[in-house]
């Protein structure tokens, strides 16, 4: 290569080499945010009512016309010893939103894909997707739905601080607390939550619940707090639960006598047919 | 000052052994919270299980002598077992008294809280440690 055509190629390059040298000091990548230490066992602060002060200091619920009046035929029959309008009683999980009251305790483990949050009650997981897909064309009905979530650094300091998620596809029967306050039986709800850490030793969950049981969207902020001693326990709701119910009926199964007593003042007691 | 603590601390424990119900993953309505009834027996059986640890306890009736086995209900293990309540605690032929919610049907089954000894000193186990 002549010497001037060789100059000519060094020159070139260094120009091509600059312009690419300002180019990525002009646009310096964005530091990749770090997820947070959520671990460990979160305890339910708060009453079991939807609303965690209690709907004597909160008022009632936000319910329609129609739905209150199925509560206030569910609390009637509760005079009379009927587990109405309480789904977990047999045994059944709570569902979204009403896993989140943490009747027991919560284990959150945050992955960059995926966050888990562990509910012990009923031993359910809720499976937060956080890798950026879309809403899938169908959603198959779970009780927990499906979530996705998006993490945020609101205070700007490179780490995460907070998930928000949205939840859709839930199945019933649902019910937000066991006071007989239950989610419209087209199952359309949708759940919305903002999850923080409000200091070292409280989380706090504000979710908003839209569903047509609903006269507006119902938001609460359940709050959690960290166990310094934490002690978990196995809790398979089947082993040991006595409440059934036969079509409209309930019962309390009687294990020494091998009946199924009544719980209703006048019902009959179910007695097996011997062979 | 010292008693005024100490008698705190003996109304907020006795207030969460008597309200243990309240902590329940369902509804209670099939009990009968207005007319609770105190019930001495014998225990024949102790389950340590969820959703709620049951006792089954043979009372005999005063008048009649005749022997009945109730079925009732309690918390549930998790926090029963932080309590310090295990398995073990106890076992049949124990002799003890329990407020009871009877089921509103009649039936021989109740929500129990305020476990006793036969002697009334109440049953208080070491809490568990993580």
């Amino acid at each position: 290569m002549p010497l001037r055509a060789a100059r000519r190629v060094h020159v070139t390059t260094l120009v091509v080499g600059s312009a690419l040298l300002l180019a990525c000091s002009a646009k310096p990548a964005a530091p990749l945010n770090s997820y947070p230490d959520w671990s460990g066992q979160w305890a339910r602060i708060g009453s079991l009512n939807w609303e965690p002060e209690g709907y004597e200091k909160a008022g009632p619920p936000p319910l329609t016309p129609e739905y209150a009046a199925i509560r206030d035929g569910y609390l009637a029959q509760r005079e009379q010893g009927i587990l109405a309008g309480d789904p977990p009683a047999t045994c059944l999980p709570p569902g979204m939103p009403r896993v989140m009251t943490m009747s027991f305790p919560m284990e959150i483990i945050v992955t960059p894909k995926i966050t888990y949050i562990y509910a012990d009650w009923e031993s359910q997981v809720r499976r937060v997707y956080t890798d950026g897909r879309d809403w899938p064309e169908y959603i198959l009905p779970e009780f927990n739905g499906y979530s996705i979530g998006a993490w945020h650094d609101e205070n700007g300091d490179g780490v995460y601080d907070m998930l928000s998620i949205e939840t859709r596809g839930m199945k019933g029967p649902r019910s937000f607390d066991s006071q007989a306050v239950v989610l419209h039986e087209n199952n359309q709800t949708v759940v919305r939550e903002e999850m923080r850490r409000i200091d070292e030793s409280t989380m706090e969950d504000r979710i908003t619940t839209i569903d047509d049981a609903l006269t507006r969207p119902w938001t609460v902020a359940r709050r959690y707090s960290l166990e310094k001693d934490p002690i978990w326990v196995e809790y398979v709701c089947a082993e040991g639960n006595r409440h059934i119910k036969l079509g409209d009926e309930w019962y309390f199964v009687n294990e020494e006598t091998g009946t199924l007593d009544p719980t209703r003042i006048g019902q009959p007691r179910l007695v097996p047919e011997k062979r | 000052m010292r008693i005024k603590t100490a008698l705190l601390v003996a109304v907020t424990l006795a207030m969460a052994s008597v309200t243990a119900h309240v902590s329940a993953h369902h509804s209670t309505a099939i009990y009968d919270s207005e007319n609770p009834i105190e019930l001495a027996g014998t225990v024949v059986e102790w389950q340590f299980v969820n959703p709620h640890v049951f006792i089954v306890l043979e009372v005999v009736d005063g008048a009649t002598g005749e022997k009945k086995h109730w079925s009732l209900e309690g918390g549930n293990t998790a926090g029963l077992f932080r309590r310090g309540w295990t398995p073990n605690t106890l076992k049949a032929g124990d002799a003890i008294k329990l407020t009871v919610r009877p089921l509103r049907s009649g039936a021989a089954g109740g929500n129990y809280s305020n476990p006793r000894w036969a002697d009334g000193a109440p049953i208080e186990p070491r809490p568990a440690t993580g």
